[in-house]
């Protein structure tokens, strides 16, 4: 976690679980991050780790019931967001954090104009005028390159392609200058062109107006594209964090170098058989009392299904929860530092 | 538009024309005819009733003069009230059976709506269980057991009272009409409201709401300005069904509280077999309903923009 800087959000011991009938499922199992100014951090993970039920819980939009923050502070400018009043949160959602959702075809009004739709938030939060506020709308929609601005803000989201609406999303969730973006999923429902012209468009954003962001992504290319800082989550806890050269290049977690050897590679040369990580993850009814990654970790040891690892230092701003890193473990440590060393060679190669 | 309203009365038109003619001909497959009545009648008297109504012609030319006729928006004469069109009828009596219709219309959708949405946002169980009680009582009783257990309670109340808080029966002001438009709307609230239970609970799942959310409106801005727009949606495409359940359920309502309006005479006809009577007034309640569904289909086209376009793109 950057020590440098004072973090605009910081999130710390985030526990949240769901009530559901088959029992407690504990979605999010203790998380710590924090999010620099200007900076993009990228939450990774694959279905179901708890990137989302994160954010969401950020943005107090986990549906309670059956959802539950049991514990946990979120600090926005030092401020804590968490436990505020529906009244006070609704000021800080939309104003101070921006979202933007995975599937843009059912994340709008479907009837409504899309230009009500962005001068809703900025009449809610700016109290301007409706003739203001459509201004504002429009010159929103030129920003995230919807031609024919003037004639489009009138127009309803059946008429829009889902790259379209996923600007119009963009649009809306910065109409209030927030100082953070949360985008989850962006890209996810788009097709592959689409794809790059919407992280285009918010790396422009983002730096235009200094914008901090969360990227939710289970694609590690995106990741590489976008992110300043990386947060790889398993089973409802941050396994790995650090700078985005870091975990490429020097990945700590048993979990990330699995998910790396799973990631398709664009150099023929260096294109091999994909990995994929054998089994699936924990049942979150009921988790393990060791290291979640356990069951499916190429190097685990006896002690890992003993007791779940702390997060490690493993460089200077660099976490990883995993008992190899204890000065004690050795054998298998071998293994997994040769591993390593492996990859490292390749990339510089 | 245009083109959308216009091929929508054509096809309107069409099913008038199929309505009068499967009519014609059930008139004249049913045996018996309204000239065979209590009073024996001579065979002399019998063939100048015949020819005075046209009954002693083919049947395919009475079958167009009664088309003729009807296009030139006559229904022709009684059979059996004396000398009285049935145009006549439709004139002095639809107005009562209309203003009826119209009131219990009203008040079966509004109360529809907020019965709907009472249960589908309210958090306390036990609003959503009364009212869904309610709801299961209404559909399943029929609707001249309501009258006939309202007129009982509210005699009871307007001895109670000792003064008529509400009259039980006929027809004049306002006040004649509140508990049969209640009775006659129960049935179509009740269905309405289950509709728009469902509707809005499941529209309180969409992604777009939690979007709202994220956007940072308040609770009653959400409802208001996103979740019920989109939850009414199915709710007025069933109103052209529910119209006409309404018409046709009077018939019942309006004999139990002794309203002297279409659907008394409707009945009577039929008992009496009154030709005339009975395709004249079917035909005009076919096409007043046609004419509501089309209505109302083209309001959900300006509630729903995803239709108008379409609409005018075929």
């Amino acid at each position: 976690m950057n020590s440098t800087d004072k973090p605009i959000l910081e999130v710390r011991d985030l526990k949240v679980e769901f009530d559901t009938y088959g029992g407690t499922v504990q979605a999010v199992r203790g998380v710590h991050f924090a999010l620099a100014k200007g900076k993009t951090l990228a939450i990774v993970g694959e279905s179901g780790c708890g990137k989302s039920v994160t954010v969401q819980s950020l943005m107090g939009l986990i549906p309670s019931p059956p959802g539950r923050i049991t514990s946990g502070s979120v600090r926005l400018n030092g401020r804590e967001i968490l436990g505020l009043s529906p009244k006070e949160a609704n000021q800080v959602r939309g104003k101070q954090i921006g979202m933007i959702f995975q599937d843009p075809m059912t994340s709008l009004n479907p009837t409504m104009t899309l230009g009500r739709q962005i001068t809703e938030t900025i009449r809610v939060h700016d109290g301007v005028s409706d003739a203001e506020a459509r201004k504002r709308a429009i010159e929103l929609l030129e920003q995230v390159q919807i031609p024919e601005a003037r004639t489009r803000v009138d127009q309803y989201p059946f008429q829009f392609s889902g790259g379209m609406r996923q600007r119009v999303m963009i649009a809306m969730s910065i109409a209030c200058n927030p100082e953070i973006l949360i985008a989850d999923e962006p890209t996810t429902a788009l097709d592959v062109t689409i794809q790059a012209q919407i992280l285009d468009l918010l790396k422009t954003i983002q730096r235009d107006r200094r914008m901090s962001m969360i990227l939710i992504t289970h694609d590690l290319g995106v990741v590489a594209r976008m992110a300043d800082d990386v947060a790889v989550m398993y089973a409802g806890q941050i396994v790995e964090y650090g700078g985005v050269q870091q975990i490429f290049h020097r990945s700590a977690h048993p979990y990330t170098v699995g998910l790396r050897s799973a990631m398709p590679q664009n150099d023929e040369a260096q294109s091999k058989m994909l990995k994929p990580i054998e089994g699936s993850p924990p049942d979150l009814f009921d988790p393990p009392k060791g290291c979640a990654y356990f069951d499916r970790c190429p190097h685990a040891m006896k002690v890992c299904a003993a007791r779940n690892p702390p997060l490690w230092d493993v460089q200077e701003d660099h976490l990883s929860r995993c008992w190899i890193h204890h000065k004690f473990a050795t054998s298998s440590t071998e293994v997994f530092r040769s591993n390593r060393m492996g990859q490292e060679w390749e990339i510089q190669k | 538009m245009l083109k959308y309203i216009l091929t929508r009365l054509l096809s309107g038109i069409l099913t008038v024309y199929f309505i009068a003619t499967v009519t014609f001909a059930a008139m004249h497959l049913v045996p018996g005819d309204p000239i065979t009545g209590n009073k024996a009648t001579s065979p002399e008297i019998r063939a100048n009733l015949e020819r005075k109504y046209g009954l002693d012609r083919p049947v395919l030319v009475q079958y167009g003069i009664y088309l003729k006729n009807m296009v030139n928006g006559d229904f022709g004469i009684s059979f059996t009230q004396q000398n009285r069109s049935v145009n006549d009828i439709i004139r002095s009596h639809f107005p009562i059976s209309a203003t009826l219709g119209i009131a219990s219309i009203l008040f079966a959708t509004f109360g529809g709506i907020f019965f709907g949405a009472l249960t589908g946002i309210s958090r306390k169980k036990i609003y959503d269980r009364s009212i869904m009680f309610g709801v299961i009582l209404a559909i399943s009783v029929p609707s001249f057991v309501f009258a006939a257990v309202s007129q009982f309670f509210m005699t009871e109340l307007n001895q109670k009272a000792g003064t008529t808080l509400l009259p039980v029966g006929g027809w004049g002001g306002l006040s004649h009409m509140i508990l049969p438009a209640i009775v006659l709307g129960l049935g179509t609230l009740a269905f309405l409201t289950r509709l728009m239970r469902s509707s809005l609970l499941e529209v309180v799942n969409q992604d777009y709401i939690r979007t709202a959310r994220a956007k940072g409106l308040s609770p009653t801005r959400i409802f208001f300005s996103h979740q019920l727009r989109n939850a009414v949606l199915p709710v007025i495409t069933v109103l052209g069904p529910a119209i006409a359940a309404i018409t046709t359920g009077g018939f019942v309502v309006e004999s139990v509280f002794a309203i002297p309006g279409l659907g008394r005479y409707f009945v009577q006809a039929v008992q009496q077999l009154d030709y005339t009577v009975i395709m004249g007034l079917t035909v005009f309640y076919g096409a007043f309903l046609v004419f509501m569904v089309i209505t109302v289909d083209i309001a959900y086209g300006l509630i729903d923009p995803r239709i108008k376009v379409s609409a005018r793109s075929a």
